[in-house]
């Protein structure tokens, strides 16, 4: 047998496994039951196993990934709001690939048609990406405006400042660095590429911080100051815009008619992002050999899909959980 | 899978449990065992156990229990314990009847077969 503290403390630390919301709810009743449990039958594995799958698939309904759970408008929420958070994740990480394959373009044209086939991609979903990203903001913005205008602003004023401060770092930071490289169209040498060579050199500077250079700290060591502490800033600057924008979705009372909204503008995200991975694959399996190679594929490009599939398919869920709950709603 | 529409029955209710998936077996467990008063966790897995033969895991148990609690096929009682109960709604009755209902059209159904083709009666 054992004893009522051990069989508590074990309880306790088994507690652990579910998410903070989950246990206000539910903890207290939980933990008896697994003292009765422990009590009755001190060790079993499928007990524990049980109860760790438990937990995640808790959290996992908590973040928005699965589940009917919650209340149909805060399931929709907590759906957006991941969705929101796998999108950062695979434009920042989608930027950064095409930046460079786009500032190879300003130079000269890929050599073959499978790896130009596949910048036409990318940049197609890109485009699409930033526009939806552009109908997404703008109902949350009003409505969390309108909010803080009317003195309705419990908790906004924190995440709003958060978002505007993060968005004016990253736009100077991003115009600051893109106009220091010579290769983004501005330079006589640079023929016209793909994209406008601005937009191209504001996406490699946004995203400097993912590169390979942080592997090689000796070459690392010779990038100038300023270069090194924006590499360091921008990619807080980013999360702490992605924390904000999600603190305001979280915590305004959207519409059903706008979360309804939102969740088509998130599948819609989901087919673009789709048709990007569709053409980052087909760059990665066509780009040519060797680092001189303007549209050479890298080990960090490579890894950088396998990042944005699981993002892709994190989204692909959250947007079909996010369904499921305005179909509750309605 | 031929399960999910044999549970509609003409003019009864929508079958709720056949949108818990894998989750259906132990709903329909707990709802079963709640039907003949409100129990809390320990309680409704020893009397599962005791009329089924399957002791529901907490995890599980749990998990069944949120999700029949959304559904409102469920309720929590007022309780000055830390084990809270949880009894039977009228919604919650009414999707066990159409859902045990089905169950038995098919046991019944594969009961006959079985005598007919196998001579197992």
């Amino acid at each position: 047998m054992t004893s009522p503290d051990g069989a508590g403390r074990r309880a306790a630390r088994l507690l652990r496994w579910y998410p903070k919301s989950w246990r206000s709810r539910y903890g207290e009743e939980f933990a008896e039951l697994l003292i009765a449990e422990i009590s009755e039958r001190p060790r079993s594995r499928a007990r524990t196993a049980d109860v760790v799958r438990g937990g995640i698939v808790a959290r996992l309904t908590a973040a928005g990934l699965c589940g009917c759970t919650l209340e149909a408008s805060a399931q929709v929420r907590a759906s957006l709001v991941s969705l929101g958070c796998c999108v950062a994740i695979f434009v920042d990480l989608g930027a950064a690939m095409w930046s460079q394959l786009t500032i190879g373009w300003q130079w000269s044209e890929p050599d073959t048609a499978a790896t130009t086939v596949a910048m036409v991609m990318m940049s197609a979903a890109m485009v699409a990406l930033l526009g939806l990203a552009v109908a997404a903001t703008v109902p949350v913005l009003w409505s969390a405006g309108s909010r803080l205008a009317r003195g309705r602003h419990p908790g906004l004023l924190g995440p709003a400042a958060l978002v505007v401060a993060c968005a004016v770092i990253m736009f100077a930071g991003g115009r600051h660095f893109g106009n220091g490289w010579p290769g983004t169209g501005g330079h006589p040498w640079a023929r016209q590429g793909l994209v406008p060579g601005g937009m191209a050199a504001f996406s490699w500077a946004s995203t400097l911080s993912v590169s390979s250079y942080w592997a090689h700290p000796s070459a690392l060591a010779s990038f100038p100051a300023a270069e090194l502490a924006w590499m360091a800033l921008s990619p807080l600057a980013m999360a702490g815009l992605v924390v904000g924008a999600a603190a305001l979705v979280r915590r305004t009372e959207l519409s059903a008619r706008v979360l309804d909204y939102e969740t088509r503008l998130g599948t819609a995200a989901c087919a673009a992002m789709a048709v990007f991975l569709g053409g980052c694959c087909a760059w990665i399996v066509d780009g040519g050999p060797g680092p001189r190679n303007l549209f050479h594929a890298g080990a960090i490009d490579a890894a950088g899909t396998v990042v944005m599939t699981i993002a892709f398919v994190a989204a692909r869920q959250a947007a079909r959980t996010a369904r499921l709950g305005t179909a509750r709603a309605r | 899978m031929g399960s999910v529409p044999s549970q509609r029955t003409a003019g009864g209710p929508e079958p709720v449990l056949a949108g818990f998936g894998r989750y259906a077996g132990p709903a329909t467990l707990i709802l079963a065992s709640l039907a003949d008063g409100a129990k809390h966790g320990y309680a409704l897995t020893k009397d599962i156990e005791s009329f089924s033969g399957v002791r529901l895991a907490p995890g599980t148990l749990y998990e069944a229990l949120a999700r029949l609690q959304a559904q409102g096929l469920i309720e929590p009682v007022e309780s000055h314990d830390r084990r809270r109960p949880y009894r039977l709604t009228a919604v919650g009755a009414q999707a066990l009847q159409a859902h045990l209902a089905a169950q038995r059209k098919i046991a019944d159904l594969g009961l006959r077969r079985l005598a007919r083709s196998w001579g197992i009666a």
